[in-house]
């Protein structure tokens, strides 16, 4: 029986273990063990802690603003995953019909993904700038007051909107691949079916790429509740009236402005569940998907 | 009846492949037209930001004032120098150097030991690393702030790389690659009588050139973009990271003592490098990917 197990020492595959597992116990797993054991505290900066229970989390059943934040963030997730998938799918889509240009247009929507969300929050801060913003007044000129600084909706839809930008690079790299592993016959009969343009999108690739806009839907899903941290930092500090205090921000408020370490830590771990349960859904469907051999 | 039957000749002859025309699907300028659009609506922001740095003040309220300027080697002086750009840029280099490489050796090790060595318990050690994917940085950024001030760390380039090192996406995808390299030329290694340290130097590196680099842009892309970890963690202009040093821009300009221009130049400075690596590097970091989904 072939096998590539060829090499049986134990002192020596510890040793190669031994950095990954060492680093992995102490800035991973320790800490969150300490985050757990935190949320049972109350435990300021630099203060004694005294054990509270359960009382963090009573705290959090109970506190209307956790609880706005919490829909919030559902609500930001499922308006930036739908808009990532739904712009990215199409694009996808005109990039595959073509035959001239095709690197070239690849290249020039996946770049996004390289692109820093600081930097992006920056250029957003600028063009979107209700006094100063390049994009203001063609958009004033339309109808809309841009004021974004003091009115809620528009200020979430100014954070999406980068959130959603700096998202389609990575997307299409995942799409373009899946795109192109539909077998051309099948394009072909489906163009004989009369199956063309839109429908052909909808109707012929979506369902087999399914497995990979899953996978997406997942990744847009963590990105939108945890990698938009720059974002609402830079464009809104959760303003303006926690019109776009999302659960990272807030958590990031909780422990780093009112040093609230106790209760941060019980929002640490209510992340963790959250963030446990998209994986193991994930973990679940993908396992479904792979007996079609997709 | 009839027309069922030529539609199932048709499908026939589809499948086989013969007696159709190559589709050509390029006719409909269209497409091209949408895309022209769509690139636009991507690039646009980052065009003016491009611009805007090369100009005096950077007040551009109208889309007739996006002319280039002939600031841009003053402006760009001036970040780098006067703001400590360079050094910004200096400190997210080394971060991020040394988080890829660390990584790249580490996780090496590690999938070496998981695919190439019979010893018990490996799976359990894998799924031990995997189940870390479960502990991103924002679940426990808290606990991790607390562990650093003990540690002493914090303020330090060791704060912001060595919880970096140990990566469960790293492990998986060289694992995943691991398994894709032939078993005959491991037990030709094995017959040769080739030790695990000559194996891994002269097999099984250069048989992984491609998935190495493709993850060595992955992990500086990751590591070169991070915001919230430095920003809680680094308190020093000295030691600050690029994407944090736009926030202290970005409260220079709404404090009013710093031009857009000057942001605008900081900005595409810290978009550069992830974006130039990206671009030289394509082919092998979109190979990468297509072993991460799976």
């Amino acid at each position: 029986m072939s096998t590539r197990e060829i090499f049986d020492s134990r002192i020596q595959s510890g040793l190669l273990l031994l950095p990954t597992l060492l680093v992995s116990v102490v800035f991973l797993y320790y800490p969150t063990a300490l985050a757990v054991r935190t949320s049972f505290f109350d435990s300021s900066f630099g203060q004694g802690d005294e054990f509270v229970a359960l009382e963090n989390y009573v705290t959090l059943l109970t506190d209307p603003g956790y609880h706005s934040s919490l829909l919030l963030s559902i609500l930001f997730a499922a308006v930036v995953v739908v808009g990532v998938i739904a712009v990215s799918l199409y694009l996808t889509f005109l990039i595959h019909e073509v035959d001239t240009g095709q690197g070239l247009y690849l290249i020039s929507v996946i770049w996004p993904y390289a692109l820093p969300p600081a930097v992006g929050a920056l250029v957003f801060l600028f063009i979107a700038h209700p006094t100063l913003g390049v994009l203001t007044g063609p958009i004033e000129a339309v109808g809309v007051d841009v004021n974004w600084f003091n009115n809620g909706p528009q200020a979430f839809v100014v954070v999406a909107l980068a959130a959603i930008w700096k998202q389609i690079g990575y997307n299409v790299i995942f799409m373009i691949a899946a795109m192109n592993n539909v077998p051309n016959t099948l394009t072909e009969t489906a163009e004989l079916d009369g199956v063309t343009g839109l429908r052909r999108l909808v109707s012929v690739y979506v369902p087999i790429m399914t497995p990979t806009l899953f996978f997406l839907v997942i990744i847009n899903t963590i990105y939108a509740f945890f990698s938009t941290f720059a974002f609402v930092d830079l464009l809104t500090s959760g303003g303006p009236s926690n019109a776009t205090n999302i659960l990272i921000f807030d958590l990031y408020q909780e422990g780093f402005s009112f040093f609230n370490f106790g209760v941060a830590s019980a929002k640490s771990v209510v992340l963790f569940l959250l963030v446990g349960v998209l994986m193991f859904v994930q973990f679940r469907v993908t396992d479904e998907y792979s007996y079609y051999g997709a | 009846m009839g027309e069922l039957l030529q539609y199932a000749k048709r499908r026939a002859d589809s499948l086989r492949g013969d007696n159709v025309t190559k589709t050509t699907y390029d006719a409909k300028p269209g497409t091209h037209l949408q895309l022209w659009l769509l690139v636009f609506a991507v690039v646009f922001p980052i065009a003016v930001a491009v611009i805007v740095s090369t100009k005096q003040t950077g007040v551009v309220t109208s889309l007739g004032d996006l002319l280039p300027g002939s600031y841009a080697v003053e402006n760009y002086r001036e970040a780098l120098v006067d703001y400590q750009f360079g050094r910004f840029m200096w400190n997210s280099l080394a971060m991020s150097v040394v988080i890829v490489v660390g990584k790249l050796v580490v996780s090496v090790f590690a999938a070496m030991a998981i695919v190439y060595y019979r010893v018990p318990y490996k799976d359990l050690v894998f799924l031990f690393i995997l189940f870390t994917l479960l502990l991103p940085v924002p679940v426990r950024f808290i606990p991790l702030f607390q562990l650093m001030n003990d540690l002493g760390w914090s303020n330090t380039i060791l704060a912001i790389t060595v919880p970096y090192i140990a990566s469960a996406t790293t492990v998986f995808i060289l694992r995943q690659h691991f398994l894709s390299i032939p078993t005959s030329i491991v037990e030709t290694a094995k017959l040769d009588g080739v030790g695990p340290l000559r194996f891994m130097l002269f097999v099984l590196i250069p048989m992984s050139k491609g998935v190495l680099v493709g993850v060595s842009i992955i992990m500086f892309v990751y590591a070169w973009n991070q915001y919230l970890w430095p920003l809680i963690i680094i308190d020093s202009e000295a030691n600050q990271v690029a994407q944090v040093g736009l926030q202290l821009l970005q409260g220079d300009v709404q404090g009013g003592q710093l031009s857009w221009s000057l942001v605008m130049a900081g900005s595409t400075l810290t978009l550069l490098p992830p974006l130039l690596l990206m671009i030289v590097f394509r082919k092998p970091l979109l190979e990468t990917f297509s072993i991460q989904q799976k």
